[in-house]
């Protein structure tokens, strides 16, 4: 070992090595419930979390360890633990974090489901959320309340696109001694690490590019172990004895890693948000692959921006990488290498374009997914965002005749005949509308 | 728990356990820009089958306030005047690396102290280059990160971790990040100038146990060996595939030798 693996090593093999007895090239899919105790004794110590190991499946396993170390490892973070989706990642996370009478400031800018659970479900337990243009510093500030516990977002807003600058929300962050929680699902660790810019905590749908194969659904938290859980009282039952453990006091006891370890003994002990050994085995095999399959997805994005920019049939394209966009410099600073193979259009014809547009390609699939190794698209005002208010919708940036595109792996060319297919089958309306 | 000495506010991690000053204390002493947390998995672990654990942050370090101290000499006497604020009379000294030398000179100078010894990682010098010096001066960060990577062994780099979902280097870079500025500098250059762990070992009479690590890049084997040789009541485990860390790389085995140890 002459220095530290970088990233596309450590895509392959962080968390893993092979076991003595078996010596299992690949990672072992771990597919119990349970653990036998060496004895009484030993059962104990893991409970009290006296020396590390798994117990049961629900608070951990060997298999996702592997996927969460290699996340860990991926984003330069002391710890990760993964959940059976990225919902379930982002709520325990809040649920680990805020108190009845607990405040957020987030993104207005977001996926529906992680707007919904803020603006809708989580006021039920008495957590109420400011919901804040991105891009908007000074709003953010203005919005922390003495009883506010983290600010939220997204790097790359879904579907919208909006690009949140983690350096100067960090600072806002930290001046106010709350933690910055990030959902780096769009940019993935490849684009952006965050915590080197000042995020805390990092939520990660790994259903999505990380897995990249479509075929499980993951979620993740990962821990900075930059944040200081102990410097005001905001934080008391990680910062002060908690109920578990004869009053552990998590902060003092696990140090930079406390946050991790309250998610596990709480977090997954007590909301059991597991995710599957299998679908962990699945996700890590995407993982191997992600470099290679990140720059194939920044390659074909940026093809694919020239085409729709250049095409006759649409109306507007968004994406970072485009000098249109409000947060393309903040973007190209970022992440030099692509703000993500998410491209959102109109076409000239509105909706009822949009909606033939969809029904006609075949190559590209209409599914609620992005991220995957295929082409994606699909209507977010219909699918994705309904669930969400119309004011919502308007200050999440979504309009109408908005087609969410997720640039997949195919090769070019055919993903390009393709929309030419669907393009021509929507020009009725462009000849409508004209 | 929180304890004032002399006149700083200091942190001793006692293992989720009251201390309870009720015989021999086992002292947990950290190494150059640890803290109390080098010993997550030991305090704990060893609390809980009722042993009286401190593991102290030594001044500006983890959670303790004040300076960091400027020689292995002053840290053994301070750590000798934190058992005499606890009215500890005996104790057994567990040392990490640097904490190896404080235990040393600790146990020569205050035999009547100290029962017995733990050394882990150690040898009877820590020379540090002078480049890594000048990094701990100069560039805090390159240094936390160098120092991270080389002690961690191949498993560490691997990110194969006993505690699920960690990273040892992260975890590492970041414990040694929540120290005082100026506490790596002092430390390194505590290790550097000490040259009295020859005629320490001399005098120590009591057991030891020294636990080396095969793939130790920081304090090599060969030197923890001649430790071990140069301690006339000691006895050493060297755990092959295992780096600097050992305390958190290893630590099922490393507890089960302290037990076994300290059963005696």
């Amino acid at each position: 070992m002459s220095g530290d693996y970088k990233f596309d090593t450590l895509s392959l093999h962080a968390g893993h090595v092979p076991d003595e007895r078996h010596g299992s090239r690949a990672v072992p899919i771990h597919q119990t419930t349970s653990y036998v105790f060496q004895n009484t004794e030993h059962a104990a110590a893991l409970y009290n979390q006296e020396l590390g190991g798994h117990l049961y499946t629900r608070i951990s396993n060997p298999t996702v360890a592997v996927l969460e170390q290699r996340v860990a490892a991926l984003e330069g973070g002391v710890a990760a633990t993964a959940t059976a989706s990225g919902m379930a990642a982002l709520s325990t996370a809040l649920l680990v974090l805020c108190s009845q009478g607990d405040h957020i400031v987030s993104s207005s800018r977001m996926y529906g489901a992680n707007i919904n659970l803020l603006e809708n479900t989580l006021p039920r337990f008495g957590i109420t959320t400011s919901f804040i243009d991105p891009s908007d510093l000074d709003g953010i500030e203005k919005a922390i309340q003495p009883n506010t516990k983290m600010i939220f977002g997204e790097v790359i807003g879904n579907p919208g696109l909006d690009i949140m600058d983690v350096e100067a929300v960090g600072k806002i962050a930290a001046k106010a001694g709350i933690p910055l929680m990030l959902d780096c699902t769009f940019n993935t660790p490849w684009l952006l690490k965050p915590f080197e810019l000042g995020a805390n905590l990092i939520v990660h749908s790994l259903t999505k590019w990380i897995g990249g194969h479509g075929v499980a659904i993951g979620g993740a938290v990962v821990d900075g172990g930059n944040f200081d859980w102990g410097q005001n009282d905001k934080f008391p039952t990680i910062a002060g004895p908690h109920y578990a453990m004869d009053g552990i006091n998590f902060y003092e006891e696990f140090g930079p890693a406390a946050f991790t370890a309250k998610f596990r003994a709480e977090g997954m002990y007590n909301f059991g948000p597991s995710l599957s050994p299998t679908n962990a085995f699945h996700i890590l095999q995407g993982m191997e692959t992600l470099p290679l399959r990140m720059q194939r997805h920044m390659d074909n994005t940026a093809k694919m921006l020239e085409f729709l920019c250049g095409h006759d049939a649409v109306a507007w394209v968004r994406h970072p990488n485009l000098a249109d966009h409000p947060g393309h410099e903040l973007a190209k600073r970022m992440m030099p290498r692509g703000a993500g193979s998410i491209i959102v259009f109109g076409l000239k014809g509105g909706r009822d374009a949009g909606r033939t547009f969809i029904e006609s390609v075949e190559l590209a699939s209409h599914l609620a997914n992005v991220g995957d190794a295929k082409t994606l698209v699909i209507h977010p005002a219909s699918t994705t965002h309904s669930h969400i208010s119309a004011e919502a919708m308007i200050e999440g940036g979504l309009s109408d005749d908005m087609i969410r595109l997720s640039v997949g792996l195919e090769d070019f060319d055919d993903i390009k005949a393709d929309f030419e297919m669907g393009f021509r089958a929507a020009a009725k309306f462009t000849k409508t509308k004209d | 728990m929180k304890h004032q000495l002399l006149d700083t506010q200091i942190h001793i991690a006692t293992g989720g356990r009251s201390f309870a000053n009720d015989g021999e204390a086992l002292v947990l002493l950290h190494g150059s820009g640890q803290n109390h947390l080098t010993w997550v998995l030991q305090s704990r672990y060893f609390a809980y089958r009722g042993f009286q654990v401190l593991a102290p942050d030594f001044p500006g370090h983890g959670l303790s306030g004040g300076m960091p101290l400027d020689s292995i000499e002053d840290m053994a006497d301070w750590v000798i005047a934190l058992l005499d604020s606890l009215d500890v009379k005996t104790a057994c000294l567990v040392g990490h690396s640097q904490g190896c030398l404080v235990a040393i000179d600790a146990a020569a100078r205050y035999p009547e102290r100290v029962s017995r010894l733990g050394l882990i990682a150690g040898a009877l010098a820590i020379p540090v280059n002078d480049q890594l010096l000048t990094m701990s001066d100069k560039a805090l960060s390159k240094a936390i990160s160098v120092m991270t990577s080389w002690g961690h062994g191949p498993m560490a780099h691997m990110h194969d971790n006993t505690q699920p979902g960690h990273s040892f280097l992260g975890y590492g870079n970041r414990l040694m990040a929540s120290n005082h500025a100026n506490a790596l500098r002092h430390d390194l250059t505590a290790c550097n100038n000490y040259s009295g762990g020859k005629a320490a070992a001399a005098k120590i009479t009591q057991p030891v146990l020294c636990i080396l690590a095969a793939s130790d890049r920081m304090t090599p084997v060969k030197f923890g060996t001649a430790m071990a040789d140069s301690l006339i009541n000691s006895e050493r485990v060297i755990m092959t595939g295992a780096g600097h860390m050992l305390p958190a790389e290893r630590p099922a085995e490393v507890n089960d030798a302290l037990r076994r140890f300290l059963a005696r």
